[in-house]
């Protein structure tokens, strides 16, 4: 073997130790979490947290317990399914009016559309925090949403107390359409302008060429948008403070804040097992859309 | 199928800002039914600008652009009844080629499905791309996406035809082949095309007329013979035809063109043409130059000169000249038989025959005489 066989091997055995060192790092969290969520409370202290539990969950069998989980499952399930209600339509808007305003600001010609880029761009680095005020001023106050949701209710599966999340989706939607037009220009600047001339003498109007070009064309960048906007209204807590406050309309990432909190003390296990719970749908999402992202990313 | 006319058609960019540009200026002429034009000229000369002015890609600032006898300067593109193709294609990714050519048919007609499947077919049948209507542009080779725009602008079956560069992205083998088909195709369908190119091989030998642009000023409609053998000035004369013509910057005094190297005599008929006219610049066509071997009388239109470099393209050579007592890198070009042999370095003698050159007015740049044309078929040593 030549040496400068050796020294390729060498190299690449570095490689491989680095990504080993790598892969442990970033997965020892998620393991502690996962063995703490199957211990058993009373034995969690005094025990190194990401080894397997020591003591069994169920005492004297010898065999371990998704209890924590089932706990956390039955302890979180609303907040769960008012999130869904939540972040599934908020996802989506703020992606399709995203991509819209991109296309008008992009690939349509009309005057003075940087001044209104410039907004959307402006639109981005308002904090939270300034807003929220205003918000439940807005909401609870100007707009009064509470009443005009009533006669909703009525329909099945519709609860009075989901005006609150409405009010969360038009908010998460307004505050998620300048970021996603951000991404969606970039990717629409890249599109060739020939290839929009060509459907404009083919006879296609603005919104036709968005419909059948533009938008099909777009698929990889919507995945991206998703998995970017789903993570940010999945975890927001600040703006379910806000304007749910409390009650009915909870969210997920609300319901996670006293889970396993009591006077005894806190129920780490089952705490660790809402949350990783809490966090299951995102990592979902990065499956589902793992490689339409890559292909987004990349292009 | 229409004659397509433009009537002063002008084009200012940023209009009344301080960057005003002047893309095309007052360009005046008209494509007959059926014909087929190439619009010819240097990158920036405003040829495209003109191309998408008629497609309605851009506003026209000034001027009239008729179709038939329908004014169109403020039809959107989609109701101009043309199809264009472009130099990168512009297939939609997305859709299969069936897709790509059915899209115009359904955007712009009330076609019924089965008509436009009919269709689709049948233009794709002609173009002989029946076994790729299924796939994607991206499983395509470059010719034959070439093919599929063509066949997409086909199948609309528009009054005219604009192409921007159909052919600059092919290579040159494939660049030929496609170039007789695109002129037996345009022939066959008989519709009213416009071509634009920067390849003045492809404007040559490809358009029924062309024209020359520079500038956004056009110089020049005529046939592509009429272009080469009687340029209206030197621009026309120095674009088109490979290599390029020769010019000598020349002061005329009486009968003789005084140049640094030589003096050149001129005919006495030719010398009346040319007014009062001082600074003339002279031309003659690289094939009109003849080589002899460096022996015997010179007479007034031959001149010594040495080889400077030779550039064999096979059925001829590019030979590189310069006069005997040139400095280094003065050359003109004189193109010969590929038979003949010459070498660097050897000396030989050039004749400019009076009946091949051009003579411009440096002032103005147009031509005051263009080669004799009585003896094209027989130019013969004399």
């Amino acid at each position: 073997m030549s040496t400068a066989d050796t020294d390729a091997r060498l190299k690449r055995l570095g490689l491989y130790a680095v990504l080993v060192a790598m892969a442990g790092f970033y997965l020892l969290p998620i393991l502690t979490g996962l063995f703490t969520s199957i211990t058993s409370p009373e034995s969690y202290t005094g025990q190194s947290p990401f080894l397997p539990p020591l003591e069994p969950l169920i005492a004297e069998t010898g065999s371990l317990s998704l209890q924590p989980w089932g706990n956390a499952f039955d302890g979180l399930a609303r907040g769960l399914a008012n999130s869904f209600i939540l972040v599934i339509p908020a996802t989506i808007l703020s992606g399709l009016f995203g991509s819209m305003a991109a296309y008008g600001l992009t690939n349509v010609d009309w005057r003075g559309q940087v001044g209104i880029y410039a907004l959307f761009v402006a639109g981005i680095f308002i904090p939270y925090q300034a807003v929220l005020v205003p918000l439940t001023q807005f909401w609870y106050n100007v707009v009064p949403l509470q009443s005009l949701f009533a006669p909703f209710a009525a329909f099945p599966l519709v609860q009075a107390y989901h005006w609150k999340l409405v009010a969360l989706i038009v908010t998460h939607t307004a505050y998620g359409i300048p970021i996603c037009t951000l991404l969606f220009r970039a990717h629409y600047k890249k599109l060739s302008d020939e290839m929009i001339e060509a459907a404009r003498l083919d006879g296609a109007s603005v919104s036709t060429i968005y419909r059948r070009i533009v938008l099909p064309l777009s698929i990889p960048m919507f995945a991206v948008v998703f998995i970017y906007q789903f993570t940010q209204i999945w975890n927001d807590l600040l703006f379910a403070l806000t304007i749910v406050q409390f009650g009915d309309a909870s969210v997920v990432t609300q319901e996670l804040v006293g889970i396993g909190v009591s006077q005894a003390g806190t129920n780490f296990p089952l705490r660790m097992a809402a949350a990783l719970l809490a966090a299951l749908p995102t990592l979902v999402v990065y499956v589902l859309f793992g490689d339409k992202f890559a292909e987004g990313v990349t292009a | 199928m229409a004659e397509l006319t433009l009537d002063s058609v002008t084009k200012v960019f940023n209009e009344g800002g301080s960057d005003e540009v002047v893309a095309v200026d007052e360009l005046s002429m008209g494509i007959e039914d059926g014909e087929f034009l190439v619009l010819v000229g240097p990158s920036g000369c405003g040829k495209s600008t003109t191309l998408r002015m008629i497609a309605g890609l851009e506003t026209v600032t000034d001027g009239e652009i008729r179709l038939g006898e329908r004014t169109i300067n403020d039809s959107s593109p989609a109701d101009r009844d043309i199809a264009m193709v472009f130099q990168s294609y512009a297939l939609y990714p997305h859709m299969t080629v069936r897709e790509n050519m059915r899209f115009g048919l359904e955007e712009s007609t009330d076609m019924p499905d089965e008509e436009i499947s009919a269709t689709v077919e049948e233009t794709a049948a002609m173009m002989g791309i029946e076994e790729l209507l299924d796939r994607k542009p991206s499983e395509l080779s470059g010719g034959q996406q070439q093919r599929v725009a063509l066949g997409r602008a086909i199948v609309r079956d528009p009054s005219a035809f604009l192409m921007d560069e159909p052919l600059s992205n092919l290579d040159a083998k494939l660049r030929a082949t496609m170039r007789t088909e695109l002129q037996r195709l345009q022939a066959d369908l008989g519709v009213t095309t416009v071509y634009v190119t920067h390849d003045q091989t492809e404007a040559m030998t490809m358009g029924d007329r062309i024209a020359v642009l520079d500038d956004g000023v056009l110089q020049q409609v005529g046939t592509p013979l009429e272009c080469y053998h009687t340029p209206n000035n030197r621009f026309v004369a120095g674009f088109i035809g490979e290599p390029s013509m020769n010019f000598f910057p020349t002061t005329r005094s009486d009968g003789t063109l005084s140049a640094e190297q030589f003096s050149y005599p001129l005919p006495a008929a030719i010398a009346s043409a040319l007014g009062d006219a001082t600074e003339v610049t002279l031309g003659v066509r690289p094939e009109d130059v003849e080589l002899r071997p460096a022996d015997g009388d010179r007479d007034d239109h031959e001149f010594d000169c040495v080889v400077d470099v030779v550039e064999p393209v096979g059925e001829s050579n590019n030979v590189y000249l310069r006069f005997a007592d040139a400095p280094e890198g003065e050359t003109f070009i004189a193109t010969i038989s590929g038979m003949r042999n010459v070498a660097a370095g050897d000396r030989v003698v050039a004749t400019i025959p009076p009946s091949a050159i051009h003579l411009f007015d440096d002032r103005t740049g147009e031509a005051l005489k263009n080669r004799s044309l009585d003896d094209v078929d027989g130019v013969t040593p004399t």
